[in-house]
């Protein structure tokens, strides 16, 4: 069977809770132990008298992948902190710091244990026609939780026919939906050029497609975007990749940043996730931190600040592989 | 449809543009109610309506009801188009909307409650889940959020039309930021002062008992805290129903705040006051949920508050209405309400609603494509931008398109069947004319259930036949009248009902309601003192150009060329004028234009109407701390500051200069009668009281009296005699010295003189007892870092050197008193806003 990328139920409705305990591994492939250490520093230029940050760092569990340790320090250390759970399931923290300060730091460290999706055969998996516009009308709570709500629209992602366009080439009828998934992905790829200068968070995905350049979260709406065009759901995930490669592989696109990528849906409950960045399919060289429908709603640190002057940015992500 | 010539009624009027007239009915009939209020009314001679009429405008006028409309070329706010007949609704039809009304409430609250909870509706296949997920208002980060007591709608309004069957029918509902119950009440307060006798005669329902009920349910938000602290959340003056805004928050008695006054700490929503941070326990919004909250909603909204959505979880605050409930006024959930309420309250829907159909699913959409010729086709939320497509008026190829556009993204519409809207009486020119109208009626959560206002916001369309009703696009409102259930009231009573119609402040019940909390916002008190500021600068502005435009346009009179002379170096002085013209020997011809400019120009920088427009914004962003009668005050201001088209050229520019001086008082005095002595009054009048003194030295250096007043020429006198008249001190000099105009008694009586309102030493005099007062008040700053007593020391500083025996004999040291005094004056304002404002101020990055 295909990628049983399988999220755990979302957490909504429950109230806002702990991260769930993780739960036991499948007992197929090997896993992979990671230590992930993200650090981003922001200097304000000036004393600011106080700083609301919105921080999406701890990782999520999924079948495929157990956190072990999670550990996030903010420096000045703030004085509220306050740990819960978004609509998508995601672990975030809120903190605050309010005392004046010129700079934020936050650091998070993470262990965690990926195993590597199991073999699949992709001519296996259902026609994509078949899923199509199937997701809005879910009608379970659950499924649409789950599925239904990341076909439609969202705040950084807003379907056209170009997108649609863009897409159909690799959509062909009754094709396999997994196979015309890889089809999109390594079009995507080999269409559009890597270029951190091309693009800004603010970049609309009209331009991305005009431009045919840009980074890893970029080519994650976009290909998100072609999905739901056509009637399809997926979500935007946000991640790492191993900094080294394993021996004999090359060093991947996106390993000293957050990396993100896409998981479509491919009916019932399986999820194929993608790297057009990359050019293929995720494995356990990929840490989920999140997802939800864009970077929008996982974005790793939004906050707000008051005052500053020429405010800098440093973000650092180091990802090593522990005793394999 | 015939003329209508019933007792009372001497006009035509044709009611044949509807099935359903309001007045008429359908066999040409005045309608029992609608007979006594025109028999009350006496009979309607167009010249008395057009008195009234009127009167009613004049009223909304210096009231300064407006509504503003974004890009509107006549500019920022537009007068409140009032129509004086009031819709009229008998009490046992009243009965019949109210208890719909509350009904309605309690649904959508109920709904509310379960789609931002537990979901049930949606597990249980009620709903289906993507009514919420391809609707943007629904708000993800506020799913989960625990509200108190299940209160998701706390104000609520709803749009109704009477259909052909003479029921009124729902067309909208409002549960984000209702708008309009001001409205009402402002037109409430017009209509029963104008058509005084027939308010008083007909018995309407009162609107007041809803604001107190709505007042003391808001205090009650807050459990366990005894003065608790509610604020007006305000997107700002720039936004359609500021007016409004203000206006409730004075009738409320509630603090009027922007987001930029409030802040997050500790979880906790405080004020930013000038005493410091003081906690807010209620918050009621004026602000679109999604712009509520930077950190967790519309990252881009520069008006919200971060971290409230932090507060609301923590319980540490309550929002009203919740924030998300912006999801009930998608119309894609209207055609689930019957059902819903069945299976919710276990009762039928009382007020009928027009028939709808979402297209987000299969078999409506297939019925909407099919019957696209009888339905119109509305946006299924407020995020779809869309003006209602009426099917029968589609070409076949538009059709088509359409149909396209529904295949593509179908769960952005819905179809709704037509509805004809009833007319109503509206007086138009010289007669009565039938306009359609809809009805706003507004709902306050009180106690376990809803309160109705017994009356509500009647808006008309433009003109007869238009169906499309919205302040928008250009049409009026009317008051509402609900009338008594008993159709024959014999006793009347004249004593039992107020003079002055309805609306004054809400005074809360006594031993009922919590007191509140009453604050005094940085970003307020900031708005005040620059308010005093720019209206002792207009002031200066207008003595000067009056004294200068009296002497050009009388001419020759004696000596005038002399004092003409010193104006116009003080108009070059304060760059109101060219430099060029502030010679001898600019003629008239050339100065006229410049003085016109000087005057009326508003986009010369230092002119009087530029400073105008200043004193006009500035008491705008404060209006809910000014009084109805300052307010009027200053909307006359600004009405005589513009340019006056027809007048003769020299009447033209000294009759409004005249006026002004007479407004620009008046605006002092109220200020000096009818405000209390608390911190807002002692900003103001620290900015003026700061203005007066900077503008004194500075008309003494730019007249350069230092030299003037020592030289022997005939200079001397004319300064002598500008200045006196400038700091309107003639009259005191006469009275004092009995003498001709010398230079010792006028700078003793200018500079030194305690007792002269308008001498420098009085200026500074009641500067150094407002800022002691105001520093007393807030612990500010540190030992070594201590703005307000540098403040105070730079006042102080000038005093003293006002009381140097020597000063008004010795030019040298009058001249270093003078610069002086020019360079450390500003620095007050500059230390003032160190101490008080800055806080407020900061922007997010």
């Amino acid at each position: 069977m295909p990628s049983p990328d399988r999220p755990d139920r979302p957490a909504p409705p429950s109230p806002p809770a702990p991260p769930p305990s993780p739960p036991a591994l499948p007992p197929s492939g090997a896993a992979v132990r990671y230590r992930a250490r993200h650090r981003t520093r922001y200097d304000y230029g000036e004393d600011v008298p106080v700083s609301h940050h919105l921080v999406h760092l701890a990782t999520r569990s999924h079948p495929r992948q157990r956190c072990r340790r999670s550990l996030l320090t903010v420096t000045p250390t703030p004085a509220v902190r306050w740990d819960f759970s978004d609509y998508f399931g995601n672990p975030v923290s809120y903190v605050a710091v309010q005392e004046p300060h010129g700079w934020l730091e936050v650091a998070s460290e993470i262990e965690v244990e990926v195993r590597p999706p199991p073999p699949f055969a992709a001519a296996g998996t259902p026609p994509w026609g078949e899923l199509r516009l199937l997701a809005p009308a879910l009608a379970g709570a659950d499924e649409a939780t789950a599925i239904g709500q990341f076909v439609f629209d969202s705040t950084l992602i807003r379907t056209t026919a170009d997108l649609a366009d863009y897409a159909r080439p690799s959509f062909v009828r009754d094709r396999p939906i997994a196979e015309a998934l890889i089809d999109l992905n390594r079009r995507i790829n080999t269409d559009f050029a890597f270029d951190p200068t091309a693009t800004t968070v603010a970049t609309p995905l009209a331009e991305v497609l005009a431009k045919r350049r840009g980074v890893c979260q970029d080519f994650a709406h976009l290909a998100i975007g072609c999905l739901r065009a056509l009637g399809l759901p997926a979500r935007y995930v946000s991640g790492y990749l191993r900094t080294l490669p394993p021996p004999g592989r090359p060093r991947l696109v996106g390993a000293d940043v957050s990396h993100a990528w896409l998981s479509a849906w491919c009916g019932g409950d399986h999820w194929l996730d993608l790297c057009p960045t990359n050019g293929r399919l995720v494995d356990a060289d990929f840490i989920t931190i999140a997802w939800g429908r864009d970077f929008d709603d996982v974005s790793p640190v939004r906050g707000v600040i008051f005052g500053g002057a020429n405010q800098k940015l440093l973000v650092q992500v180091d990802v090593e592989v522990i005793d394999e | 449809m015939p003329s209508e010539h019933e007792a009372g009624c001497e006009l035509p009027y044709d009611r044949s543009v509807s099935p359903y007239d309001e007045m008429v009915t359908g066999q040409g009939r005045m309608r029992p109610h609608w007979k006594q209020f025109l028999s009350s009314l006496g009979p309607i001679y167009p010249d008395q309506m057009i008195e009234r009429w009127e009167g009613a405008r004049r009223l909304l006028r210096q009231n300064g009801v407006t509504y503003n409309i974004y890009g509107d070329p006549q500019g920022i706010e537009r007068p409140w188009p009032l129509d004086l007949i009031p819709l009229l609704i008998t009490g046992d039809e009243w009965r019949q909307i109210e208890t719909g009304v509350m009904q309605r409430a309690q649904l959508l609250n109920a709904l509310l409650a379960d789609l931002y909870g537990p979901q049930t509706l949606i597990r249980s296949g009620r709903l289906p889940a993507s009514l919420i997920y391809a609707d943007p208002s629904f708000r993800r980060p506020c799913h989960g959020v625990s509200v108190p007591g299940g209160q998701y709608l706390h104000f609520y309004s709803v749009d109704l039309a009477r259909g052909d069957d003479g029921r009124w029918w729902v067309l909208g509902d409002r549960t984000n930021t209702p708008s309009g119950a001001g409205y009402a009440l402002e037109n409430r307060s017009v209509v029963s002062q104008v058509l005084s006798e027939t308010y008083r005669y007909c018995q309407v329902e009162r609107l007041n008992p809803f604001f107190v009920a709505f007042r003391e349910s808001l205090s009650a938000l807050a459990p366990g805290v005894d003065t608790p602290r509610v604020v007006l959340l305000t997107p700002g003056p720039y936004t359609e129903t500021y007016f409004e805004h203000a206006y409730l928050a004075r009738q409320l008695g509630i603090t009027l705040v922007e987001g930029e006054d409030l802040a997050v700490r500790d979880r906790r929503v405080f004020l930013k006051t000038l005493s410091g941070l003081e906690p807010v326990n209620v918050i009621l919004r004026r602000l679109d949920d999604d712009f509520c909250d930077p950190l967790e909603l519309r990252a881009d909204s520069s008006l919200g508050v971060a971290g409230l959505l932090q507060a609301v979880r923590a319980g540490t605050v309550v929002v009203a209405n919740a924030l998300g409930s912006g999801l009930m006024e998608s119309m894609s959930c209207k055609s689930f309400l019957p059902t819903l309420c069945r299976h919710v309250l276990g009762e039928e829907l009382r007020l009928p609603t027009l028939a709808s159909w979402w297209c987000g699913q299969e078999a409506e959409l297939a019925f909407v494509l099919d019957r696209l010729d009888h339905l119109v086709i509305k946006g299924a939320n407020r995020d779809v931008v869309l003006d209602p497509i009426f099917g029968p008026k589609l070409a076949a190829a538009e059709k088509d398109t359409l149909r396209r556009r529904l295949r593509q993204r179908p769960w952005d519409y819905v179809g709704q069947e037509q509805i004809t809207l009833s007319t109503a009486p509206v007086w138009q020119g010289r007669g009565l004319q039938a306009h359609h109208v809809v009805l706003r009626v507004f709902a306050a959560a009180v106690g376990s259930g809803y309160a109705v206002m017994p009356g509500g916001l009647t808006r008309v369309a433009p003109e007869p036949g238009r169906l499309v009703v919205s302040m928008h696009s250009g049409g009026g409102s009317k008051d509402t009248w609900v009338l008594p259930s008993e159709r024959h009231h014999q006793i009347v009573s004249f004593r039992a009902t107020g003079a002055r119609g309805d609306p004054r402040p809400v005074e809360p019940k006594t031993g009922e309601a919590k007191p509140m909390v009453g604050d005094l916002p940085s970003r307020v008190a900031d708005g005040l003192f620059w308010l005093g500021r720019y209206a002792e600068r207009c002031d200066g502005a207008v003595r000067l150009l009056r004294g200068t435009s009296t002497r050009l346009i009388e001419g020759d009179v004696p000596g005038a060329s002399d004092e003409l002379a010193a104006l116009l170096r003080l108009l070059v002085w304060n760059g109101m004028i060219p430099a060029e013209l502030g010679s001898a020997d600019a003629s008239t011809r050339e100065i006229l234009p410049a003085l016109r400019a000087a005057i009326f120009d508003p986009d010369h920088p230092t002119s009087l109407r530029a400073n105008v427009q200043r004193v006009y914004r500035a008491a705008h962003s404060v209006r809910d701390r000014l009084s109805r009668d300052m307010w009027r005050v200053i909307i006359q201001i600004d009405r005589e500051s513009r340019p006056h088209q027809s007048a003769p050229e020299g009447v033209a520019v000294l009759e409004p200069l005249d006026e002004l001086v007479t407004s620009l008082s008046a605006l002092f005095g109220l200020e000096q009668e009818s405000m209390t002595r608390g911190p807002g009054w002692r900003f103001l009048t620290t900015g003026r009281r700061l203005e007066r003194a900077s503008r004194m030295v500075s008309m003494m250096r730019g007249l350069r009296v230092t030299e003037v007043l020592w030289s022997e020429d005939n200079r001397q006198a004319a300064t002598l005699e500008v200045m006196l008249e400038l700091a309107e001190s003639f009259m005191t000099y006469r009275s004092r010295y009995f003498a001709a105009v010398q230079r010792g008694p006028v700078l003793q009586l200018l500079l030194v003189e305690p007792d002269n309102p308008r001498s420098l030493s009085f200026q500074l005099a009641l500067l150094r007892d407002r800022l002691a007062e105001l520093a007393d008040g807030a612990k500010l700053g540190t030992p070594t870092h201590n703005p307000m007593a540098n403040a105070l020391r730079i006042v102080e500083t000038g005093l003293t050197a006002l009381g140097q025996p020597d000063l008004v004999r010795n030019p040298m040291l009058l001249r270093t008193t003078l610069d002086t005094l020019a360079a450390t004056l500003p620095e007050v304002s500059n230390l003032l806003a160190h101490a008080f404002f800055s806080h407020a101020f900061a922007r997010s990055a």
